[in-house]
């Protein structure tokens, strides 16, 4: 009877300084941040005054959020279709094929997700450069007549918000595919080996054998997508701007740009408290629709 | 045993946490604190400045320049504790902690300091300084008569332009924008655009002033207390006609460039003879001093042109600030110090350390400085610069018949959602869209005055 009572005291003494950490540093601000959103507030004096759900009110007439949050789900979409395809394919490739130099193709995909994003907006400023000097527009030229203007990147509404995905698809790829390499080289080598002797060729063992056995891996990193791009976003948004009439503006950048530029910290975090309900509703759906019988092996 | 042991680690965790949050202040010696900006004009002007008036009033200061200020101040002032005597950020500046201090009515009113005398000499600071700056919304914001925010290191923008070009090809620098629009169709022959800029932000000087050159000084002022009449005058609409007929003589990889990232390839248009106008402020022949130039390349620099012969020209004085928190403890040590910086003294100090030199490889040469920040005093341009001064081509561009016109708006309360005058908002930001063709010059002058109508709500 004591030892137990001893063995419970133990135990709520060892978790204590993890559960008051994570209240002081996660709970505690997230419930501030729902907090702060029903104030009209500058972000630094005292002068705070209670507004209800009026900063909720003005966001969805903003129009410009509105835009922000459509840019911000393209770019989930955009960028997560693109990433895990392309992922699952060199994974695949790699792990499964004798590919000569497979450390190095492994090395060279994983480099981009170690660069800072600062690095890789100085990159790709090189790659999408406007003039003729452009890493694409000088291939382009090739194709085209010298007369036509040059396609610009970062300053063509209509194509500003691909090439800001197409910097994070470049950065993202290695990362996922060393995740999906480390399961897909766990699946018994046998499982293959039956199949091949059944008839199966490569395309249809990946998908009956691989995919299915990865899967629970894929829906993990679906909400590792969703969250990457709405603050990885963020970050490319700051270095290449918003673009002319905020065609890239996310709703990470948004948020920034009005709770802290233009002083109205309550409404930024208005905007906060619905990226936060977005991101956990989509993740909790995004589960739900790949939920699948766990298949062992 | 254990549990002592568990007790221990708990109780040590806790403490490292605590640990964090205290201070001390120990001895009872004044000190200044003073935190800014390590900007285009570096940070051994101030470090000077700081030694002087620690040797005169025997008192220490804490001098912390940081590239990152905004950041690192912001939650400093938001706990209102240890909060700097004196900040050294403008208006405008990335962040915007100085505009969200104004409109958190979180600066100390230092209109006294106009009424003491610089020391070291017999005139006092409001004789001093140049006319029309403390008066200016950039040192008043509120529009009282008080003045919030010392006026610093002022500088003219207006269009930067390769002077030797224009010997080369025997070109007029044009006074008025019809000659604008002729030398824009010459050069457009020649293979070369009239006008590029770095980034929209850079707008907030150029339509300022040329707003003036439209509408004069009485309807500018207006416009910067949100007259929606104002706004909707036909002289305003001229203003933003110029603009849209601009951003057809615009060079065309100006906007994808008009980046953090790479606004210096639309500085280098310049530079390289492929764009002839750009606006900019006093800070660009030393930002592109490494750069790679055409031959011959020589800086020239020119106000606004006007409307017709009869107009003015304009080019805004851009200008930085000083202020001092309300929460500040040292409040009239500050004010010392904000009067000692007007001294010829302390200004001497700021334009000889203006700003570091570099090398070819943009290393920094240590201890040589090229010369910069000059304080709005009356005795700027005779006894800080001495003669044959490059940086007298920009200051003798107001002796030249140029009229100087401040930038920035009256105060008002925060809009949420409506961004009128950051870099990406609508009055400034839009001009990317209008050089793009996505939006037309009707439907920006319609947009900035809905959002001043806004504003007036």
């Amino acid at each position: 009877m004591n030892k137990k009572k001893e063995k419970r005291r133990f135990i709520a003494v060892c978790l204590a300084p993890a559960i008051i950490l994570f209240t002081v540093f996660m709970i505690i601000p997230t419930l501030n941040v729902f907090w702060m959103s029903t104030l009209k507030w500058g972000g630094l004096s005292a002068n705070k005054e209670f507004v209800g759900l009026n900063n909720f009110k003005i966001l969805f007439e903003d129009m410009n959020f509105i835009q922000a949050l459509q840019n911000t789900i393209f770019l989930i979409v955009v960028v997560t279709i693109v990433t895990m395809v392309f992922s699952i394919l060199f994974a695949s490739i790699l792990v499964r094929e004798k590919v000569k130099g497979q450390n190095f193709f492994r090395i060279i995909f994983y480099i981009p997700n170690i660069l800072s994003v600062v690095v890789i907006a100085s990159i790709f400023t090189a790659i999408y450069d406007p003039s003729t000097n452009g890493l694409l527009n000088s291939i382009e030229s090739l194709f085209r007549p010298e007369t036509w203007e040059t396609t610009k990147y970062l300053g063509d509404p209509n194509i500003m918000l691909y090439a800001i995905s197409g910097a994070m698809i470049w950065q993202a790829i290695g990362y996922y595919m060393v995740m999906y390499m480390a399961s897909m080289s766990s699946i018994p080598e046998h499982l293959y080996e039956a199949a091949s002797l059944e008839g199966a060729g490569k395309i249809k063992q990946f998908f009956s054998i691989t995919l299915p056995l990865i899967w629970s891996n894929i829906r993990t990193t679906l909400t590792f997508f969703i969250i990457s791009c709405i603050n990885l976003s963020f970050l490319f948004v700051k270095v290449f701007g918003s673009g002319p009439g905020g065609v890239s503006e996310t709703v990470l950048s948004y948020m920034y740009k009005q709770a802290y530029s233009n002083a109205s910290y309550g409404y930024g975090m208005a905007i906060g408290v619905i990226i936060f309900l977005f991101s956990f509703v989509l993740s909790a759906l995004v589960s739900k629709a790949t939920e699948r019988e766990p298949l062992e092996f | 045993m254990k549990k002592l042991l568990s007790v221990c680690m708990v109780g040590l965790m806790t403490l490292s946490l605590a640990a964090c949050g205290s201070g001390d202040s120990g001895s009872d010696e004044k000190v200044l604190k003073i935190s800014g900006l390590d900007g285009g004009y570096g940070t051994k002007g101030w470090e000077e400045v700081v030694k002087v008036f620690e040797e005169q009033n025997d008192v220490k200061v804490e001098l912390t320049l940081e590239k990152n200020i905004s950041e690192t101040l912001r939650p400093v002032l938001t706990s209102g504790q240890d909060v700097p005597d004196l900040v050294y950020l403008s208006l405008g500046a990335e962040g915007r902690l100085t505009d969200t201090m104004v409109a958190e009515k979180q600066i100390a009113d230092i209109s006294d300091v106009l009424e003491m005398t610089v020391p070291g000499e017999d005139v006092t600071v409001e004789e001093k300084i140049l006319p029309g700056f403390t008066e200016a919304l950039t040192s008043s914001p509120y529009g009282d008569g008080n003045m919030y925010l010392a006026p610093i290191n002022y500088g003219p923008c207006g269009l930067f332009f390769n002077a030797g070009l224009f010997e080369e090809k025997g070109w007029e620098v044009p006074t008025t924008w019809d000659e604008m629009w002729e030398l824009g169709d010459k050069a457009k022959a020649e293979g070369i655009a009239l006008f590029t800029y770095p980034t929209t932000g850079y707008f907030d000087a150029f339509f300022s002033a040329l707003l003036n050159v439209t509408a004069g000084s009485e309807t500018y002022t207006e416009l910067m207390n949100y007259d929606t009449e104002a706004w909707e005058s036909d002289e305003v609409k001229q203003a933003f006609e110029i603009v849209s007929k601009l951003a057809t003589y615009t060079e065309e990889n100006t906007v994808a460039n008009a980046n953090k990232e790479s606004f210096t390839k639309n500085q280098q248009l310049i530079l390289d003879n492929e764009a002839l106008f750009i606006p900019n402020g006093t800070w660009l022949p030393g930002e592109m001093a490494d750069a790679p130039k055409v031959e011959g390349f020589e800086w020239g620099f020119t106000a606004l042109p006007k409307v017709g012969a009869e107009g003015d020209a304009y080019s805004t004085a851009f200008v930085e600030q000083v202020y001092i928190p309300s929460d500040a403890e040292n409040q009239e040590l500050a004010k010392e110090f904000i009067a000692f910086m007007y001294s010829d003294e302390a200004a001497s100090l700021f334009y000889k350390y203006g700003a570091p030199k570099t090398d070819a490889d943009n290393n920094i040469i240590e201890d040589e400085y090229n010369p910069g920040a000059v304080m709005p005093i009356t005795t700027a341009s005779t006894k800080i610069m001495s003669e044959g001064d490059a940086n007298i081509l920009f200051y003798s561009v107001y002796d030249n018949g140029a009229k100087s016109n401040p930038v920035g708006f009256v105060f008002k309360d925060t809009v949420e959602g409506v961004d009128l005058t950051s870099a990406e908002g609508i009055l400034y930001g839009t001009v990317n869209e209008v050089v793009n063709g996505t939006k037309t010059v009707a439907e920006w002058h319609a947009s900035v005055i809905e959002a001043v109508k806004k504003y007036n709500d």
